[in-house]
């Protein structure tokens, strides 16, 4: 007969020795199986996050409000005003939200790319580069050349005249710009893709 | 007699004996713990309530004419039935009481150093339910999938995703894919109304189990009492009768001022922020991740380390560094503040100089973080405020080590202490 409580001879597994070794295996067995569970419970990548779909010569529409899908008019913008857009359709992608600001074209400062404006508007990305708040903006009513964009989340602040830098707040990267300019007929229209990484960077 | 039928088959009266005898000692904070059990039960039936009437998918359907996720229709009609928005708000504010009661319980016992040997295992524990009760909260923000919610979970996704090496990854285990994935709102509803509360219901248990056999402390006072009784047994009153009729008039009275609050005070009222559309309004979250959202809007855009391939940018620092080295601080005071015996008394507060300094400085500081979730009204600048926190959180611990610590050598000298 075995004694199971001693330490086994030389070279030999005792019963208990055996059996804790036995228990172990299982157990890892299954925690490795759990982990492989938990492999399946994060879907892969599907090529989502902010991929922006707006080409040149898409035209700009009003992203919100009663005039929500509609066409832009220059002539419906005074220096100091900005607004939401989208390229007409192609509203179903939030990567392609712009915020469209006119102010006046004398006012661009580098690194503002000037080749992208057109009659004192310009465009930027309107997904903050922070956690990805839309970005609001803020009317100085006395002096239309000092508003600014901000995000309403955690208070960044962009600077419109001098490319979206970012002037406060924890915004890492400015807004990506886009081009726009004003066609015959009043309407507006995309020049360019965005400049730049759009969204989160994280 | 009915009791007697049971008692032949259950041996109620072994049962009694054995645990409705317990001493529970008498300390009115001792019933911070009470609160947070009762508010969850009120969870509970609120939240069974609507969990029935919840449809947990994004599918857009028609509303009054518009299109909008099912999930947020059902909580609008949720909302239109005879009191159905007062079952919203009494959920919602019974989080919130969960949550401040859970808080409150851990501050008790930190102060009164209840957490030490042999309570280490408690207190994790306790530290457990605090995360898990915050993540009840948070799983359930998401459901009614108005613009509010979406925005305040896609800023969580873009934190979770922010970790350093691993975020990636994380944030789509969590989110079930990239946020907003059609996966999330199921995800989300299966995680607060099963997984949960099942692990938080475990956890109570365990908790409940822990106490019993390992006693409350009890509050120093009976220190004496107990020398001059020569006994060894806790004082306090018994479980049944006396401390059952001080829980149930305390759950009664609960349920009381939570209908009360949920009757008159609104909450969350999702048809104002309407369903997700193109803008951010200006949010806040709930108090209790204030501190973490006002970190947030101090980090300058700027600050960002690398290390080791990854970079950890002014995301990760305020959304995953902050609460991350917090909870690490709570996890290891036990085992920093550690004692070689036993102990079974609460401590006086005001003999502990550090360490209650140092409780305050915590609590000083996360008021500090949470006013900064407010600089945009307040009109102070991040690095202002930051400035700010920093010198009140430290003057904090510093002004009250110094007064307790005056204090301690007052009372030795058995002189009276000065006001
Ligand atoms: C078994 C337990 C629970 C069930 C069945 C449940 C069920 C639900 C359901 C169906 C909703 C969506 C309806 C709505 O938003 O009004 C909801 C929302 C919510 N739940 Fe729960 N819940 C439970 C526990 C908890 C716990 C423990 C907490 C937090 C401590 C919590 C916090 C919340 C919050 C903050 C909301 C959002 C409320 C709002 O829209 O105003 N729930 N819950
Ligand atoms: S998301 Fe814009 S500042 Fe945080």
């Amino acid at each position: 007969m075995v004694d199971t409580n001693s330490e086994g001879r030389e070279g030999h597994v005792t019963r208990r020795q055996f059996a804790r070794g036995f228990v172990l295996a299982v157990v890892a067995a299954a925690v490795g199986s759990v982990l492989s569970f938990l492999k399946l419970l994060a879907p892969s990548k599907k090529g989502g996050g902010y991929v922006a779909t707006v080409s040149r010569g898409d035209l700009l529409v009003y992203a919100r409000g009663s005039r929500m899908g509609n066409l832009l008019k220059a002539s419906e913008f005074e220096p100091g005003e900005a607004v939401l857009v989208y390229p007409k359709g192609k509203s179903g992608n939030e990567a392609n939200l712009v915020q469209l600001i006119r102010l006046e074209q004398s006012e661009f400062k580098p690194p503002t790319r000037p080749e992208l404006t057109d009659q004192g508007f310009v465009a930027y990305s309107a997904i903050c580069t922070h956690l990805g708040c839309i970005v609001g903006w803020v009317k100085d009513k006395k002096d239309p050349e000092a508003s600014y964009t901000e995000c309403p989340c955690h208070n960044s602040i962009f600077n419109p005249a001098r490319g979206a830098t970012v002037m406060g707040g924890p915004a890492p990267i400015p807004l990506a710009q886009i081009g726009v300019k004003v066609s015959r007929d009043g309407t507006l229209v995309f020049t360019s893709g965005f400049s730049g990484p759009i969204g989160p960077q994280v | 007699m009915i009791s007697k039928w049971f008692d032949e088959r259950l041996e109620l009266q072994k049962f009694k004996d054995k645990f409705l005898n317990k001493a529970f000692p008498v300390h009115p904070t001792f019933l911070l713990g009470e609160v947070a059990l009762f508010s969850f039960v009120t969870l509970v039936l609120s939240g069974i309530f609507l969990g029935l009437l919840y449809e947990p998918s994004t599918g857009k359907i028609s509303l009054f004419g518009a299109m909008v996720p099912a999930a947020y229709a059902s909580v609008v009609k949720i909302d239109l039935l005879p009191l159905g928005v007062i079952v919203r708000r009494i959920h919602h504010w019974s989080a919130m009481i969960m949550i401040a009661s859970v808080i409150a319980h851990l501050a008790r016992v930190y102060f009164t150093s209840a957490y030490r040997k042999p309570r280490e295992i408690n207190w994790l524990i306790g530290l457990g339910l605090l995360g898990i009760t915050l993540g009840a909260a948070f799983t359930g923000y998401l459901l009614p999938y108005s613009q509010f919610s979406v925005t305040a979970t896609s800023i969580a996704y873009y934190i979770s995703k922010s970790v350093p090496w691993v975020g990636d990854w994380i944030a789509r285990l969590l989110f079930a894919g990239e946020f907003p994935a059609h996966a999330t709102v199921p995800r989300f509803f299966f995680l607060h109304v099963m997984v949960i509360p099942a692990v938080l219901v475990s956890l109570v248990g365990l908790h409940m189990l822990v106490l019993i056999k390992q006693k409350h402390t009890e509050p120093g006072a009976n220190r004496k009492r107990k020398e001059a009784r020569g006994g060894q047994r806790l004082i306090g009153i018994p479980v049944w009768p006396e401390q059952s009729y001080i829980s149930v008039s305390l759950f009664f009275f609960l349920l009381f001022v939570v209908v009360l609050m949920a009757t008159y005070i609104p909450l969350n009222p999702i048809e104002t922020f309407g369903p997700p559309s193109p803008v951010t309004p200006v949010m806040r979250p709930d108090w209790y991740f204030l501190p973490i959202y006002g970190f947030l809007k101090l980090i300058p855009g700027d600050l960002s380390i690398s290390i080791a391939g990854a970079k950890i940018g002014p995301e990760a620092i305020g959304g995953v560094f902050f609460p991350g080295i917090l909870a690490f601080i709570l996890v290891a005071i036990p085992f920093l503040d550690r004692a070689s015996e036993a102990h079974n008394y609460i401590e006086n507060p005001l003999h502990r100089p550090f360490m209650t300094s140092a409780g305050i400085a915590v609590a000083a500081f996360l008021f500090m973080t949470t006013v900064s979730g407010y600089i945009d009204v307040l009109h102070i600048a991040p690095a202002s405020m930051a400035i700010y926190v920093v010198v009140v959180s430290a003057a904090a611990w510093v002004i009250s080590y110094l007064l307790l610590r005056r204090y301690g050598r007052a009372v030795k000298k058995g002189e009276h202490v000065e006001s």
